[in-house]
Parts: structure tokens; C-alpha cells; sequence
């Protein structure tokens, strides 16, 4: 187990190939590069995966710097094993689109169970428009 | 268009004065020459000035000739007639465009191939070649001047002596880019300054390995500089130890822009070494592998100045970039050679950039100048193939190491922790070490900034009393060291003696707000400790008479209050005392009975009559017992108390009961006394018990008020029932002796069955022998009367 209490476990992370998951969901991959006690974090050669099924696409990105506060989990990528996803990659253009699609159906299922509820006399609060507290 | 006319009149420039009437023309061709030096005036075309200079390489290899000497070097200056008519930029404020310029064409493609020689493109576009074909490895398309004139890229393609080689823009822009965005700016900038091309000129012939003379000579650029010839350089020596002592005399200081800031002389005290041995021995080990042929630039060794300038723009990133070939898979095993070749290009480069790593030398001095010192110190040292490779780049193997002044970890964990972190090191270090040092970015972050982090973090664990405030990292830590004795049982005994936890002495920080003199009232500094304005807080006794008697109000309130919270107190104390008991010493277990004793003393004390000692006063009773924390409070306090005490406070309970069922009414928590008094009540003599049941009908009407609580009737049927109990278990009792019970009783049947079935309280629980006690003495009707009395009060309500 690692002692280095908070920000500073993340120091032996430096200049390896880490997974970022975001608080919006996106998911960076990226070589951690600096870190500071707030864990904001530099990630360099950055990559957006984009995850859609069974298949990814990647956008690259370039330099990241993520404010801490946004992380909500991080991971050291293991070089070696990163090639034995099941995982099937796609490019960028298609995995937008299944992107596109999931996001579609998702709103498409969310607008009927409103409808539905709304029929029923319950109006629940569409997430999107809710503010976030 | 910008008349340059007007600008006669403006500037004074000698040139106007001289020539009177001047042509734009002219003036142009001037001020060009001013700017950018005589260079820039486009002669010839570009395009046969470079094909030409191609065609001149492509002789150049044919007739190749050993290892060279300076005069080797400068005798290929010949070959480039048309380069020498460039001087030198002198003071150029824009010496990239002015290399670049048609012209100058020639020099920037040549001093590209200088940088950028150890690219990874041209590395790859000349492949496993080998070193044979180091110049033809050198292909034109720098992206240094690319940048700056596009249309200078495409010239280079049609090369003569290139090879069909893989797609060198595409990779060159992308990987060039990324080095050289970075690498390309320091060197490019010290290009105006001649101060590069003496130091290049200094160490080129002296410090390099014949190999790397060889280069040299390849290298148009350098032949031009030999051949312009650069004043006030002394000549450098050319001697077999390679010492150059000339190099250590700090050069006048060059007018380029110092790259980064200027050098941090003081070290500041507790500042690690930037380069522990263990990452030099790793280097070694790793330059070893990958690039045996290379020349050893310096040993790694402990720094002991600070760097001139953030270490990220020069060492790693230079050296870095030789070795960043290796981590493209295209790339095979054969390009070590080439590399190596590379890497002696990279030294001059570093060396140009600055690198402030691991010398020797004299301390540093700022600026340009500062770099100097090293660039003689080291290669004269490395005459000849040494093991080793570039300087040693400063990935660090995984563990951080753990400095003393920056962790308030227990020593031992320290340790431990280190350990830890060097074992884990070490099975990653064989292939991820060399991972590392082909990461041209690694170490962005430096020593002393990760060293930062953990120093924020690890104040905020500073502590004085570490069990208070980390008590679960103390019992981990014990755990631990339990179980590393247990593993290890006789080689760690030493170390487990004795727990000594770092802590911080505990400071003292009265904080006094700052008060001028002489002013009136306290003027507020504000300070972090101090945000805001204090006021002056002035006590005014109020002396309305409403608010005297609420104040009454409150302050009996408050004192009632008090007086529970000091009983509290003297109560908690006889509630841990078995707990401490047994903590304790034998010898120190009297007093502690002895405490005990009169605590409990105390607590009866605050309760009962001033003069009696046996009853309790009703005034402080009442009091106590008007607060719903007075009414927990001798509900935890009767079972602590001994026989008579208790004895005592029941009766004061039951006499008053009325009066506290009455201020219960809103609280109705009076049935929390059911338990204790119930214990005690069991334990009661006859005569007591009798006493007990009188009390509760003391005063008129006080049964039927009794029977209309609920604790009453519980109360009530507590004392009934053990009544019975003693009657039937124990023939002797003392109960019938006089007629008092019987009286009482008697009573109570009455009013049982006077009172109406819904003012009856239901109690908390029946006892079940009461009927048997009635049926003593109230014949049978009755008997059904108060049966169904006692079935309806406890079931239904």
C-alpha cells in the first residue's frame, strides 16, 4: 500500500500512460506529465476515447490539463497488456456516428418515459435541464 | 507601400547622409544588409546554390578520406566557395529568416542538418546503412527553417543524393515539430550569437572522438565557420588527454537571449542532489545496451550545482531526442550505429543548448556564459570510446526518493517505504527503465516539484499528538511492525525498541491583533489570521425590570441546567470508574474506590435535604427532574447509588409524583425512571416498600392523579406486585406485621375502582400477580371489577 497520502501517491504515476475518467464521462488517455496538490493533472499525446458497444474510436487530442476536482477516477495503463483488448477500434467518423445513434436512442427512450409519466399525471424533472446541485 | 523616404528623414543613417539621393532600391538593399547582414542579399538562385551544394556533398562522401584533423575540416571549406561568401550574421535580430533567405539557403540547410542531425527521420530515411553514409543520413529537409520559409521544403526534396526514403515531410513535420518547437527555438536563437560558433568551433576538433571529427568535417557549416575564422578564440588544443583548460575561462558574456531564467545559484539548504548515483548507474547500464559504440559524453555523477535554466528545455529533451528513434517500431536494432553517430551530434547540440548536468567544472555563470564551462569540461574528458552513453537523462526509476525534511513519516515507515518502492523499482526498472529513456518529455516535472507536492501533503499530516489525530495510521503502523517481527523475527528486533513518532512541537501562536500607537481605539490590520474587522465587544448591563424578570426566569433555568450538568459530570465519573479499576495498578486501586466512593457521595449529596440524610430534597428534586436531562440523569444515577440513597430518591419520586407527571406532560419521559426504579423497588424492605406506597398516596387526591400517569400506575403496580411477591414467597414477611400494607392497599382498590376506565393510564406492563393480590383482600365481585380494570388499562390502550 502506498503512504504517500493524497496528491502525492500520484507522483510515482508521473511519465506513464495513464486512463483519465472524467466527470462529464469522457474518457482521456494520456501520459501523465505534472501533477500538483489539488491533482490537477498535464496529460501529454492525449487521447479521447470515445467508447460506443464493443468498438472506440480515438480522437487524439494533444495536451490535456484537467483540474482536479473533475477527475473521477485515474489508472496506469499497462503498455503490454493495452493490446489485448477485446475491445474493436473503429475510426473517428464511425464511432461519432454510433455515438451519435446510442445518444439518439437514449433521448429518443428518455423523451418517451416522460410522455409516458407525464400521461400518468407525474412529471418528473428532465435531468438535462435540471441544475446540478 | 512603406516609404522608405520618409524614413530617411527619420533615421540618421550615414548610408543616406553619404549617398545623397538614393534609390529605394538601394536603400532597401541597405537596410536588408543592416538587418541581416550582407547574407541576405539574393545573388544567386537558390535553387542551383543548393544543387550545387548536393551535388558538392554527394563529392565529398565519394572522396572521403580517415579520420580528421582541423585541417581535414577546413579543408573541405573548399568545397563550398559559394557558402563563403556568407558571413556571419552578427547581431541579427532575425537570423532564421536571414539563414533562410535564398542565399543563405545554404547555411540554414546546413545548420539544420547540424540540429537536426540526429533526427529521427533522417536516422530513418538513411536506415541500417550505417555509419557510412552519416552525410547522406543527413537529408536536407530541416523544419527549423521550414518554419519559417515554406518554400524552402520543397527544394529540398528533389536532392540528388537522397534516397528514395520514406516520407520524410510527413514525419519530419510532426516529430520535428514536437522536438524542435521545443529544442529547435534555444539553438536557433544562440545562432546569432558567435559566441555557438566559437564554442562549436572550440570543442569540435578538440572534443570529439575522431568519429565525430569526421562528422565535423562533413559539415559544411562548421568548415565555414573555421574558415571565416572567429577572433578572439584562442586556439583550441588538440591533446591527447583531451584537457582543454582554454574552455574553462568563461568566454565574454554572449548577447543572446538567456533561455529560461536566469540560474538560481543558492541551493537551498535540504535540497536533494538532482541525480542520485543509483539513476546514473541505471544510465550507464542503459547507454550500455543501446548504444555501444556511443560516445560517452560525461559520467553521471552527482550534481552539485543547481542548473542554469529549467532542466526540461535542455538535457533530457536533447538527449532525449537521440534516443527517441528506439520507441518507433519502425525502427530496427541496426540503427544503433547510426544512432550513436547521432548522439555525438546531439552532444554538440546539447552542448550548445546548455547543460547544466553533472559537470565538474567551474560553477555556472548566467547567460549564455553560463553554459560554457561545460562544454570544454566534458568532452576533453571522454577522448576515446567510453562506455556510456549521452548524458544521463533524468527519468526517474519509480521510486521518488524520500527526503527527510519533506516527510513526517515515522522513521521506520520510511524505510520500509522506500523499500518498498525500490523493490517495486526494480521489477519494473529492466523494462521499463529503458521505456523511460526513450521518452523524450519524461521528467517535466522535476525532482524538487514532486518533492513540493509531497511536502504540501505531508504538512498538513504534522501533528503533536499523532494517536489523537491519526489514530488509524498508528494502529496500522503497529500492525505492521508487529508483523514484520513476526516475519523477521531476530534481524528487526533492533529496530522495534521503541516507537518514536516524529512531531511537530506544538507552537504557541497567541495571536494579537496589531495595535498602533498613538491611535485611538484598535486599528484592524487585516492578515489571514485576521480577516476582518474585530470589534470591540463592550459589556452594557441592561436594567429594564421585564427583562430582570425573564432574566429570572432564564437564569433559574440555566441554573437547573448547571446543576444537572455538574451532576452529569460527577455521574460519568462513577460510571467509568469500573473501567478505570481495571486499567489501574493495584496499588492505586484504593484511591481510585476511595474517589469513587465519594463521588457517589457527593451526587446523593447534591440531591437530598440540607440537614436529612435520608430524604431527599423536594426542591431539588422537582428541580432536577423539571428538565428532561434531570430525569435521564437520575434514571442513570439510581442504579450507582447504594441501598438507602435510592431508597431515598424513590421516595422523593413517588411523593412528588403529581407534580413531575404534571410537568412531564410534554415531555413523557418520565417512563425512563421505570427500570432503575423498578430495580430498586425490588429490592425494598417490607417496611420501606409500605413507606413507598404511602408516599404515593400522600396527599388527597394524589392517587387518583397517580393512576392517571402512566408511570404512575406502573409505579404503582411496581410496588403492588412486589408486595405480593414478598407476601407469598416469603411467609415471614414482614408486610401483615402492621396494617398499614393492608390499609394501602385497600385504598388503592378503592380507587381502582372508583376511577373511570378511561382516565386510567395503561402502564408500561402488568404485573401478573396483582390479581392474586387482590384476591386477598377484595372479595369476588370486586375482584372481577378490578380484573377487568387491570386487562382493559394494559391491553386495549
Amino acid at each position: 500500500m502506498n503512504y504517500m497520502p493524497g496528491t502525492a501517491s500520484l507522483i510515482e504515476d508521473i511519465d506513464k500512460k495513464h486512463l483519465v475518467l472524467l466527470r462529464d464521462g469522457r474518457t482521456l488517455i494520456g501520459f501523465l506529465r505534472s501533477i500538483d496538490q489539488f491533482a490537477n493533472l498535464v496529460l501529454q499525446q492525449t487521447v479521447e476515447r470515445i467508447h460506443v458497444g464493443k468498438k472506440y474510436g480515438d480522437l487524439p487530442r494533444g495536451i490535456f490539463i484537467v483540474r482536479g476536482e473533475n477527475v473521477v477516477l485515474l489508472g496506469e495503463i499497462d503498455l503490454e497488456k493495452e493490446c489485448e483488448t477485446s475491445l474493436q477500434q473503429v475510426c473517428i467518423e464511425d464511432i461519432l456516428e454510433e455515438q451519435r445513434l446510442q445518444q439518439h436512442t437514449r433521448l429518443e427512450a428518455e423523451k418517451a418515459k416522460h410522455l409516458a409519466l407525464k400521461e400518468r399525471g407525474l412529471a418528473m424533472p428532465r435531468t438535462d435541464i435540471m441544475d446540478e446541485y | 507601400m512603406f516609404r522608405y523616404q520618409s524614413l530617411d528623414e527619420d533615421c540618421t543613417l550615414e548610408e543616406e547622409e553619404e549617398e545623397g539621393l538614393v534609390e529605394e532600391e538601394d536603400e532597401i538593399d541597405q537596410f536588408n544588409d543592416d538587418t541581416f547582414g550582407a547574407g541576405a542579399i539574393a545573388d544567386d538562385d537558390w535553387q542551383e546554390e543548393h544543387k550545387r551544394l548536393s551535388g558538392l556533398e554527394e563529392q565529398k562522401n565519394s572522396a572521403r578520406g580517415g579520420a580528421g584533423t582541423v585541417g581535414g575540416a577546413s579543408g573541405d571549406a573548399g568545397h563550398l566557395p559559394s557558402t563563403s561568401s556568407l558571413p556571419l550574421p552578427q547581431h541579427s535580430s532575425q537570423p532564421p529568416p536571414g539563414l533562410g533567405e535564398q542565399g543563405g539557403g545554404d547555411l540554414a540547410d546546413a545548420l539544420a542538418r547540424l540540429i537536426l542531425g540526429a533526427d529521427p527521420a533522417i536516422a530513418r530515411a538513411c536506415g541500417p546503412a550505417g555509419p557510412g553514409d552519416r552525410s547522406r543520413g543527413l537529408p536536407a529537409p530541416p523544419s527549423v527553417p521550414q518554419q519559417h520559409h515554406p518554400q524552402a521544403h520543397p527544394h529540398q526534396l528533389p536532392l540528388a543524393g537522397l534516397p528514395p526514403g520514406p516520407p520524410h515531410p510527413s514525419l519530419l513535420s510532426y516529430q520535428q515539430h514536437q522536438h524542435l518547437l521545443r529544442r529547435g527555438g534555444p539553438p536557433m536563437q544562440q545562432v546569432n550569437s558567435h559566441n555557438i560558433w566559437e564554442s562549436n568551433m572550440g570543442f569540435g576538433p578538440v572534443s570529439v572522438t575522431p568519429g565525430l571529427v569526421t562528422h565535423m568535417e562533413d559539415n559544411p557549416l562548421l568548415s565555414i565557420i573555421k574558415e571565416v575564422g572567429l577572433p578572439s578564440r584562442p586556439p583550441p588544443m588538440m591533446s591527447e588527454d583531451g584537457r582543454d583548460l582554454s574552455e574553462r575561462v568563461p568566454p565574454p558574456r554572449s548577447s543572446s537571449p538567456v533561455i529560461g531564467s536566469p540560474p538560481v545559484r543558492a541551493v537551498p539548504i535540504g535540497t536533494p542532489p538532482k541525480q542520485p548515483m543509483s539513476h546514473a548507474m541505471n544510465h550507464h547500464h542503459q547507454q550500455q545496451v543501446h548504444h555501444p559504440t556511443a560516445v560517452h559524453i560525461r559520467a553521471p555523477v552527482h550534481h552539485r550545482y543547481p542548473p542554469p535554466f529549467p532542466e526540461r528545455l535542455s538535457p533530457n529533451t536533447l538527449l532525449n531526442i537521440a534516443n527517441s528513434p528506439l520507441c518507433r517500431p519502425p525502427f530496427s536494432a541496426g540503427v544503433g550505429p547510426v544512432l550513436s553517430q547521432l548522439q555525438r551530434a546531439q552532444m554538440l547540440n546539447s552542448q550548445v543548448a546548455g547543460f547544466p548536468r553533472g559537470c565538474q567544472g567551474p560553477p555556472m555563470l548566467p547567460g549564455g556564459g553560463g553554459f560554457r564551462p561545460f562544454f570544454g569540461q566534458p568532452p576533453p574528458h571522454r577522448m576515446g570510446p567510453h562506455p556510456g552513453g549521452p548524458p544521463p537523462n533524468h527519468n526517474h526509476v519509480a521510486c521518488p526518493v524520500i527526503r527527510h525534511n519533506t516527510t513526517h513519516l515515522h522513521p521506520q515507515h520510511r524505510r520500509i517505504l522506500t523499500q518498498r518502492m525500490q523493490s517495486r523499482g526494480g521489477d519494473r526498472g529492466g523494462r521499463v527503465g529503458d521505456r523511460r529513456s526513450r521518452d523524450p518529455y519524461s521528467n517535466l516535472m522535476t525532482q524538487r516539484e514532486k518533492d513540493w507536492v509531497a511536502k504540501i501533503q505531508m504538512m498538513q499530516l504534522q501533528s503533536t499528538d499523532p494517536y489523537l489525530d491519526d489514530y488509524y495510521y498508528q494502529n496500522y503502523f503497529e500492525k505492521m511492525e508487529k508483523k514484520q517481527e513476526r516475519d523477521r523475527d531476530s534481524i528487526r528486533k533492533e529496530h522495534t525498541t521503541k516507537l518514536i513518532t516524529p512531531q511537530v512541537a506544538k507552537l504557541e501562536h497567541t495571536y494579537r491583533p496589531v495595535q498602533f500607537a498613538g491611535s485611538l481605539g484598535k486599528l484592524t490590520v487585516s492578515s489571514v489570521n485576521n480577516p476582518r474587522k474585530m470589534i470591540d465587544a463592550v459589556v452594557t448591563s441592561r436594567t429594564d425590570d421585564e427583562e430582570k424578570r425573564e432574566k429570572q426566569v432564564w437564569n433559574k433555568r440555566r441554573q437547573i441546567l448547571y446543576t444537572v450538568e455538574k451532576m452529569y459530570s460527577l455521574l460519568l465519573e462513577v460510571q467509568d470508574f469500573e473501567k478505570r479499576f481495571l486499567l489501574t495498578p493495584e496499588e492505586q486501586r484504593e484511591a481510585l474506590l476511595e474517589q469513587h466512593k465519594t463521588q457517589t457521595l457527593q451526587l446523593y449529596g447534591s440531591l437530598k435535604e440540607k440537614e436529612w440524610d435520608d430524604r431527599v430534597s423536594d426542591e431539588q428534586c422537582l428541580m432536577i427532574m423539571s428538565v428532561r436531562k434531570g430525569k435521564r440523569l437520575i434514571s442513570r444515577l439510581l442504579p450507582f447509588l447504594p441501598q438507602p440513597h435510592a431508597a431515598a430518591v424513590v421516595m422523593g419520586i413517588a411523593r412528588n409524583l403529581p407534580t413531575l407527571a404534571k410537568k412531564d406532560r410534554q415531555d413523557q419521559v418520565l417512563c425512563w425512571l421505570v427500570e432503575p426504579v423498578a430495580a430498586v423497588v425490588s429490592s425494598l424492605s417490607s417496611s420501606a416498600l409500605t413507606d413507598l406506597l404511602q408516599e404515593l398516596q400522600g396527599s388527597d387526591g394524589q392517587l387518583s392523579r397517580v393512576l392517571q400517569n402512566k408511570f404512575g400506575v406502573t409505579l404503582l403496580y411496581l410496588i403492588l406486585s412486589e408486595g405480593e411477591r414478598m407476601q407469598s414467597s416469603d411467609p415471614n414477611c414482614q408486610l401483615m406485621d402492621d396494617n398499614r400494607w393492608t390499609e394501602l392497599v385497600f385504598s388503592v382498590t378503592r380507587e381502582l375502582l372508583n376511577v373511570a376506565p378511561s382516565s386510567l393510564a395503561p402502564p408500561l406492563f402488568t404485573p401478573p400477580n396483582l390479581l392474586s393480590l387482590f384476591s386477598r383482600y377484595v372479595d369476588r365481585q370486586r375482584l372481577e371489577q378490578l380484573q377487568e380494570k387491570l386487562q382493559i388499562s394494559a391491553l386495549s390502550r
